[in-house]
């Protein structure tokens, strides 16, 4: 029944070529740290899931938004519990990140013919850092405001175009309800789905290339 | 690489696939197992640790010490390199050259060695710039100075309460500890003046929060209310103003209806049956409410402070003005809405309730005891 089943749905979708491809394969036989990339894809699904569970009650304003996170940690059932999980899944998902690369350099796994899932790579630690950058504002509370009064003024000392950069990342001179606004569009729809693009592509290379073999001393 | 070593490369990786395993199930099972330990791990970390409170931003707190996200820190100590003219060399070019050969370094490393004893140069550079990120991490945490402790009223009972306190510290000595108004006494600048009650429903049904708070950051300077908000001056936070609204909201308004945990902390305690008043419990609460307004540093009251026990007992121009035993000590006296040598009435504008007066004078009565069960002072 089950692989009558199957079969009817292969015929119309692929779907055990796409089976065959992506689990049954062979590869080399791998360590720990190569499950590094994986711990980072897992955590990102964690940051999709508690991220929109919190945008049901988060309000992007300056008048709201510290009471709106209050009241997810107060008021919500398992408020605190979704919060809490979305706070530190993003530490650690830098981390991960950040030691995947490591993984990745002292493996010289980023050689022929990984060249292209490592610049891939790199545009997905730059992105991820931008999460927590963004992410870091939105509660609206003391550390968010002057870390990011900090931040942005840093991007603002780029020589000739610093003072443009400062005025597109603050929407204006100052802090404001416009920053607020922009850093959520940015955490909540622009990055998410720069990274959803590029884990993709990523992926796509790793399983094309194939998982590389831990290098032995004479390689 | 030249098309030797590709192919040579590909063959030796062809025979490493050949010696390997299955992704599915035996590699598969190493990822699940790491990111289920991750998973009870964010549960923990959420439970038992959470997230630390931190109060509404403060745009007018320039003393707050500023502090990245942990993994953003080595950069913030790394700028401390730069100063002055240098600055752009920390904040645009190092970060700026890191990025870029990031992106370029298959491009950039051509040699064909993987393995990292056979890349002495590349695993050698890459070690001492992680060990320069980590040691700058530890230098900026260890330098920072400690945070000022800031309280942070979560739930609205908590906000409430805490807006009651600074009702007594900050309002109480014009508007009276109820908002009920009337002739100010004792205050510098605003003698005799009389002001209209703000406890009243006409007042709460009219005055919004946001209105309520204007009031209280900006002040009424010609009328003589003066300004609270740090941006204007005064010593509140945006925060502490919110904390005074909402106790002002529900405790005056009918249409607002109290929780039952900010009821409770905002009663006063009364006396159980045999009990003898002690300062922590019944006294303080009394003190609070209707005296620490005008009797805290920077105000006039005869140099007589009333913050703490200690200041109760021994300060003021004519101390000791608690004499344990002695219903003829100054306070008790001054409560009892008498003129002395020592001062007008207390509070100056209207007599506290008969039941408060009596607690103090059988608080005085039995020795004046700081804690329960603490032997009486002499
Ligand atoms: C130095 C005396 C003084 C202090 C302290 C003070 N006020 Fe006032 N307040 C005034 C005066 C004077 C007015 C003018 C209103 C009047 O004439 O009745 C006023 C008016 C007000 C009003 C009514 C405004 C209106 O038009 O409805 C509110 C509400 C108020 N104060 C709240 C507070 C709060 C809350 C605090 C404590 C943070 C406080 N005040 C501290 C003197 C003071
Ligand atoms: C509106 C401000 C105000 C409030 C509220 C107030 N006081 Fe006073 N108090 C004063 C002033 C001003 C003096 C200085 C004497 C005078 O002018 O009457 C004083 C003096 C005193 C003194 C004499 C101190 C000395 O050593 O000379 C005592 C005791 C005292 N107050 C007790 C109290 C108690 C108890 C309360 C609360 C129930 C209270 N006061 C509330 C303004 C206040
Ligand atoms: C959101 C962030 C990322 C995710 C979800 C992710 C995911 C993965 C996964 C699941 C793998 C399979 C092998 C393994 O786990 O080691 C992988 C491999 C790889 N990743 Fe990532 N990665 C991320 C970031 C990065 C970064 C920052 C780099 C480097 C700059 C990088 C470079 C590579 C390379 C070169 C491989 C192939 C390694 C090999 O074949 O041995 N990745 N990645």
């Amino acid at each position: 029944m089950a692989s009558k089943l199957i079969g009817w749905l292969d015929e119309r979708t692929g779907i055990v070529g796409v089976y065959k491809t992506v689990f049954d394969r062979k590869i080399p036989r791998v360590n720990w740290w190569f499950t590094l990339g994986s711990a980072s894809l897992f955590l990102f699904s964690i940051q999709v899931v508690t991220g929109i569970l919190l945008t049901v009650y988060y309000v992007p304003s300056p008048e709201h938004a510290y009471d709106s996170v209050q009241y997810i940690m107060t008021g919500v059932q398992f408020g605190w519990l979704i919060r809490g999980v979305h706070h530190w899944a993003a530490s650690l998902m830098v981390l991960t990140v950040f030691l995947h690369m490591l993984r990745v350099f002292f493996y010289g796994a980023y050689k022929y013919p990984r060249e292209i899932t490592w610049v891939t790579g790199v545009v997905l630690l730059l992105a991820t850092l931008g999460m927590g950058f963004t992410g870091y504002l939105l509660p609206w509370n003391q550390k968010a405001y002057w870390a990011t009064t900090v931040g942005t003024s840093i991007a603002g000392t780029v020589p000739g175009i610093g003072d443009f950069i400062l005025r597109a990342l603050r929407g204006g001179a100052d802090l404001s309800a416009m920053t607020l606004t922009r850093f959520f569009a940015a955490h909540v729809w622009m990055l998410p789905l720069v990274i959803l693009a590029v884990i993709s592509v990523h992926l796509y290379l790793v399983i094309r290339n194939g998982i590389s073999a831990a290098p032995k001393d004479d390689e | 690489m030249n098309e030797e070593q590709k192919r040579d490369y590909q063959e030796k990786y062809r025979i490493a696939k050949l010696r390997g395993e299955k992704f599915f199930p035996d590699t598969i099972y190493k990822d699940v197992l790491v990111s289920f330990a991750l998973f009870l791990l964010l549960i923990g970390l959420a439970t038992f640790v959470g997230v630390a409170p931190e109060p509404k931003a403060d745009p007018s707190d320039t003393s707050y010490i500023p502090r990245p996200e942990w993994y953003f820190l080595f950069l913030f100590e790394l700028l401390k390199f730069f100063p002055g003219s240098l600055e752009w060399v920390g904040t645009a070019v190092l970060p700026g050259l890191a990025v870029a050969l990031l992106f370029l370094l298959p491009f950039i490393d051509r040699n064909p060695r993987r393995h990292w004893k056979n890349r002495k140069f590349a695993a050698g550079l890459m070690s001492v710039i992680v060990i320069g990120m980590v040691a700058l991490t530890i230098r900026a945490v260890v330098t920072t100075p400690p945070q000022a402790e800031a309280t942070v009223a979560g739930t609205l009972a908590e906000r409430i309460v805490a807006g009651q306190d600074l009702y007594a510290v900050h309002c109480v000595e014009c508007h009276g500890a109820e908002g009920e108004g009337g002739r100010i006494e004792g205050v510098q600048g605003l003698e005799g003046v009389t002001l209209k009650p703000i406890n009243s429903q006409d007042e709460m049904h009219t005055r919004s929060d946001e209105t309520l708070y204007a009031i209280i950051e900006i002040g009424q300077q010609t009328l003589g209310m003066p300004p609270f908000g740090r941006a204007y001056g005064g010593e509140l936070s945006p925060g502490e103003i919110e904390s005074i609204v909402a106790f002002m909201r529900y405790t005056w308004d009918d249409r607002a209806e109290m929780p039952r945990a900010a009821e409770q902390a905002s009663t006063l305690p009364v006396l159980k049956p045999g009990e003898t008043p002690d300062y922590a419990t019944h006294i303080e609460p009394i003190v609070k409410r209707y005296c620490v307004s005008c009797h805290r540093p920077g105000k006039a009251n005869n140099n007589y402070l009333m913050r703490t026990y200690d200041e109760v007992m021994n300060s003021g121009d004519h101390k000791p003005n608690i004499i344990p035993g002695d219903l003829r000590s100054n306070l008790v006296r001054m409560v009892r809405w008498e003129k002395i040598e020592a001062g007008g009435p207390m509070p100056p504008s209207r007599p506290l309730k008969p039941e408060l007066i009596e607690m103090i004078e059988q608080w005085v009565l039995a020795g004046a005891p700081e804690k329960a069960g603490a032997p009486a002072t002499k």
